[in-house]
């Protein structure tokens, strides 16, 4: 999908993002099969063979338009002043927190937390109120259809404990 | 013949007879088909206690209800926010998402219902009558030529991103890459894994699905206030049934794009394994070669939506011919279901149709009538549904990632599919802020692991001889067809552009 951000000079940096972790993943892959047998190794060499020969001439070419000057090794469609003030940032920090600590906290309590301080923060902090009830009836929501309804094996923890024990007491 | 039609009547009747199942169980499927991870293998998965303590027709309308509205399901979060509810609608964002964000989601939603139940009630048709020779297809797809199809499926990835055929490739190919991450499947010796067990059976496809497209999409959408633009907003919460008449009427005079690219999803579909992702792109990639307006595909062209619509739920009938004739499950759902019929001592083969012809046929009609409430109940809905547009991204994009990414986790219940998960968030997201194709990398993950499987399977029963590749006349001819379609689309675009010069 192309950038919807029209540069005038391309962003060749941020551009060779992908190639290079391509080529350093692709040489990994082949240092974990150096010693395996020909029939095992011949098709990551195939593809690999081919993703290398791709990816070089993609340097290549990026070598000739930054020669042209049509372009840098910035790396502005990636990182720009724009991820701080739209909140990603921090959006990219609690969804980190939520991956880590769901383990601990369960589905409900996590997801709760997580919506309140992720809409709080895209919010600059305003709607508090709408953004904890909306938060509290998402979390409660996808804990009745998800754990207690379909008993779909969501991360489980003190709240779904407390309301199994709850429920199971009548 | 007059005893099949008769028999095919009553079974129809009866089956109508079951709308009290059908219709809930609809809304069932468009739900959980809707949410990555929650695929209609997993629900009957979870709802197995119930379906088995269902009498055998139930069950059977049941299973097959929901196989068929959780693949149309999936269709709707990825036209309306970017996002496939499965793998087989990853084909469907390409052109159904740039209708949503044009305002047009409504319409978009009518196109892929239409596209869906006519492409599915079609082939379900389709499938019932030429089923004993559909059946023989899976008998002639050896590994030889099932390396071919793969093959044919990877350079769809370079047709897909031809806006920039050189990222189109980077991004297939490391995606093929990363799908070979894991055990190699003749001496289990781990590949590319970093040392991490959760690796060894592979890149699970759900977390990849839901980084890819749900994770990436939604630290991208914060940009804006709401998905559509301002004008946008105003014409979707404009009370209006037209924009529903429109797409129906839009997918309608497109009636022989539906036919055929169906067709293709009935034929990929009988292949065991292929499935509704390469079908989907398969039907999206011959669509826009033969169009006479390829430069539209990827702005919201209506026959780029229809094209991976009908296809995928062609291939929804296409999976239960090999299942009902040769007793082979073409899919997960397919499996799932062999498992319950034949804890109702049902057993699929050659003999079904001769021993209980009823359950045969029953599968197909309970098929063609869920197609046809389908098309009368859901409808409606997409005046509706497509208000999702217009919720404000600062509440939409936290939902979006708080169950995506636990959908992720659901399949294996591996907490690592979750930082899975969240890795593939970000190789999605510099993807889509650097031009590289999101869904060119999930097809080489998806076809990475199928494409080595039937390379090695091919390679040692010719006692590693590579010229097995070409020993075969099918093979050879899904060759020729293979290099046709990488020659003949740039072809197509040069004459274009020399016409154009000229003119």
């Amino acid at each position: 999908m192309p950038s919807e951000n029209l540069k005038p000079r391309q962003q060749l940096g941020a551009e060779l993002v992908i190639p290079v972790v391509a080529v350093v993943f692709t040489f990994y892959y082949f240092s974990t099969i150096w010693s395996s047998t020909w029939l095992a190794k011949i098709s990551a060499f195939f593809i690999g063979g081919i993703l290398l020969a791709v990816c070089s001439v993609f340097f290549l070419r990026c070598f000739l338009i930054y020669k042209r000057g049509e372009g840098t090794l910035g790396f502005a469609t990636l990182f720009n002043r724009n991820d701080i003030t739209s909140g990603r940032i921090g959006l990219l920090v609690t969804t980190v927190g939520y991956t880590v600590f769901i383990d601990k906290l369960g589905f409900t309590l996590a997801t709760f937390l997580f919506l309140s301080l992720s809409m709080a923060i895209l919010g600059r902090g305003k709607r508090l109120v709408l953004i904890t009830t909306i938060s509290l009836l998402m979390s409660l929501g996808g804990w009745a259809v998800f754990i207690y309804a379909f008993e779909t094996r969501f991360p489980r923890g003190l709240f779904e404990d407390f309301m199994k024990a709850a429920l199971a007491n009548g | 013949m007059d005893n099949t039609a008769s028999l095919l009547l009553e079974v129809f009747i009866e089956t109508i007879g079951y709308w009290y199942v059908i219709i809930p169980t609809i809304f069932l499927g468009l739900i959980v088909g809707g949410i990555p991870g929650f695929s209609a293998a997993n629900t009957i998965i979870i709802l197995m206690p119930l379906t088995l303590s269902m009498n055998l027709e139930t069950g059977l309308v049941f299973m097959v209800s929901l196989y068929c509205s959780a693949r149309m399901g999936a269709g709707i979060p990825a036209i309306l926010v970017n996002i496939p509810g499965t793998a087989g609608a990853a084909a469907t964002p390409l052109d159904g998402y740039p209708m949503a964000k044009a305002g047009r989601g409504q319409e978009a939603l009518a196109i892929s219902f239409v596209a869906s139940c006519l492409g599915g009630l079609l082939t379900t048709i389709l499938a019932l009558i030429t089923m004993p020779i559909l059946a023989r297809v899976g008998f002639y797809m050896h590994s030889v030529e099932m390396v071919v199809v793969m093959l044919f499926g990877i350079s769809l990835i370079a047709s897909i991103a031809a806006q920039d055929m050189l990222k189109g490739l980077i991004a297939g190919f490391f995606g093929l890459m990363i799908g070979f991450i894991g055990t190699d499947s003749i001496w289990a010796t781990p590949r590319g894994t970093f040392g991490v067990l959760e690796l060894y059976d592979g890149v699970p496809l759900i977390p990849a699905l839901v980084g890819l497209f749900a994770v990436s999409e939604a630290f991208i959408i914060i940009e804006k206030s709401s998905i559509i633009a301002k004008e946008g907003i105003t014409e979707v919460k404009k009370p209006s049934w037209e924009a529903t008449f429109v797409g129906v009427r839009v997918a309608l005079t497109r009636w022989w794009h539906i036919v055929w690219t169906s067709i293709i999803g009935l034929v990929i579909g009988v292949i065991p394994g292929a499935g509704a992702s390469i079908a989907s792109f398969v039907a999206y990639q011959q669509s826009r070669s033969f169009s006479k307006t390829p430069e539209l595909y990827g702005t919201g062209h209506p026959e780029g939506l229809i094209a991976p619509e009908s296809a995928n739920n062609g291939v929804t009938s296409g999976t239960l011919v090999p299942l009902l004739v040769l007793g082979i499950p073409g899919g997960a759902t397919a499996a799932i279901m062999l498992v319950v019929m034949q804890f109702h001592g049902v057993s699929f083969g050659p003999s079904l149709f001769e021993d209980q012809p009823k359950v045969g046929y029953g599968m197909f009609m309970a098929m063609a009538v869920s197609y046809l409430v389908m098309f009368l109940t859901i409808l409606p809905l997409s005046r509706y549904m497509s208000r999702v547009t217009t919720i404000p991204t600062i509440y939409l994009a936290p939902v979006i990632i708080a169950f995506t990414l636990v959908g992720g986790f659901v399949p294996r219940e591996y907490m690592f599919d979750m930082y899975l998960a969240l890795g593939f968030g970000v190789l999605g997201y510099i993807a889509r802020r650097t031009g590289y194709h999101v869904a060119a990398i999930l097809i080489g993950v998806i076809l990475g692991p199928l494409l080595e499987t039937y390379f090695l399977r091919a390679l040692k029963k010719s006692d590693e001889d590579i010229t097995t590749l070409f020993s075969s006349n099918i093979g050879n001819v899904l060759w020729v067809m293979l290099a046709l379609s990488l020659i003949v689309p740039p072809l197509m675009d040069w004459q274009r552009k020399k016409k154009g010069l000229a003119a």
